[in-house]
């Protein structure tokens, strides 16, 4: 006689085999991803845009050239061109050996708490990259910390990103030194939880570094304080090389 | 379509299916499922460059598992969902039956004992493993299970369920 988990199984099997998924699925979600971003992005343009005009009144239309009399600053970065090329399928490639991982593509990582050991783990998508720590150094053990660089192409996206969470009053702004960040907790679901305890550093303007904690990890600190002095002190230790 | 957009879309393709249905279990309805899915593939996808490639799919799930509940919590459906009286199920009483009421007590079950159920039976996941998804102790999960089934067994009656289900696959 099956057991009532065996039972409730075969139940929810049976209750669910008639659900599929809708063909348009991947399309609808990479449209909306593809929605949010414009509106970020054009909430950042429209932001950055600065524009003083001098008497006598002039207007400015886009694409004009300011004239004489006119002072027009207009931080505008065209449409990326559309990518029509057929895409490569292969497993993003690493950053090969990193020994203790204290160093990787342009950025060298000055502190990390305690115990933490690279996780022989990174991946290298050419602009960003990232590899990550943990108490093991087993790659297939669930990641302590995590720095994700941001370089060139990719600066502004993740300057989207952070605009999101500015306009859903989410995270607030921090100073690292003389560098600026955004901390922010990052509510993707991973782990249950409390979310991803994160901190966004501005290193210059062709690099940002992205230094997250994995919820269960940050169960390890006595608060949110303690967790987010340790990933202010981790930024302050991150030197560019680039 | 870039190449990340490629492979995401092959991965939809392929498993979207697999975690619809998960999502169904732990909303208890089909357009909230449809929903919670989509809502959790895109946030999977801006996130995208943090999930090892490996890991994709259990890291949705723990997504749309962590939507459903907090979904749950936030509209406080508890508060207006009544408990399920038994069900009066005859010996003929068919597979749907069952079913639905099934999905009826999976429904009645405050959120994370809910998710308890899908995550153990139905994804088959270890106690650890769930109680890496919910972010909480082995323990709780344990005592959360066993919450959840006397719930079904209580909400269903133990033994009308034997018998109809005896009954429905004679």
């Amino acid at each position: 006689m099956p057991t009532l988990e065996e039972e409730i199984r075969q139940l929810m099997a049976d209750e669910t085999a008639s659900l599929y998924a809708a063909p348009d699925l991947a399309e609808r979600v990479l449209r909306s991803s593809r929605h949010k971003r414009r509106r970020a992005w054009a909430a950042a343009v429209a932001a950055s845009v600065a524009v003083v005009v001098a008497a006598p009144v002039a207007f400015l239309t886009a694409g004009s050239v300011a004239t004489a009399g006119d002072q027009a600053t207009v931080s505008v970065t065209p449409e990326p061109p559309i990518d029509d090329t057929p895409p490569l399928r292969s497993d993003p490639p690493n950053l090969g050996d990193l020994g203790d991982g204290k160093e990787f593509g342009h950025v060298k990582v000055g502190y990390l708490p305690e115990r933490l050991r690279w996780s022989n783990w990174s991946v290298n998508f050419g602009d960003s990259y990232s590899t990550s720590y943990n108490y093991t150094g087993d790659k297939q053990d669930f990641y302590c910390v995590q720095i994700f660089m941001h370089e060139e192409a990719t600066v502004q996206e993740t300057g989207d990103r952070i605009q999101e969470y500015r306009d859903e009053g989410d995270g607030a702004e921090v100073t690292i030194g003389d560098r600026t960040g955004y901390l922010v907790v990052q509510n993707v679901g991973e782990d249950g939880g409390k979310g991803t305890p994160t901190l966004f550093l501005r290193m210059s303007d062709r690099q940002w570094a992205e230094i997250s904690f994995s919820p269960i990890y940050a169960k390890e600190f006595a608060g949110d304080g303690a967790v987010n002095a340790e990933l202010k002190k981790i930024a302050e230790g991150l030197t560019s090389t680039l | 379509m870039s190449a990340v957009e490629h492979d995401f879309s092959a991965f939809v393709a392929a498993r979207g299916t697999s975690l619809l249905r998960v999502a169904y279990l732990a909303c208890g309805d089909r357009a909230e499922a449809e929903d919670v899915l989509q809502t959790a593939l895109e946030r999977t996808y801006r996130n995208l460059h943090r999930v090892r490639h490996e890991s994709l799919e259990p890291y949705v799930r723990r997504v749309i598992v962590n939507t459903a509940i907090s979904r749950a919590r936030r509209r406080a459906i508890l508060s207006v969902i009544p408990m399920h009286s038994p069900p009066e199920t005859s010996a003929r009483a068919t597979d749907a039956d069952l079913r639905h009421v099934l999905m009826e007590a999976l429904r009645a079950l405050p959120p994370r004992q809910r998710a308890v159920v899908v995550l153990r039976y139905w994804e088959d996941l270890s106690e650890t493993q769930t109680a890496e998804v919910l972010g909480c102790a082995v323990g709780t999960v344990k005592s959360q299970a066993s919450k959840a089934l006397a719930k079904l067994r209580s909400a269903l009656g133990r033994e009308t369920v034997e018998g109809v289900i005896r009954n429905a696959h004679a």
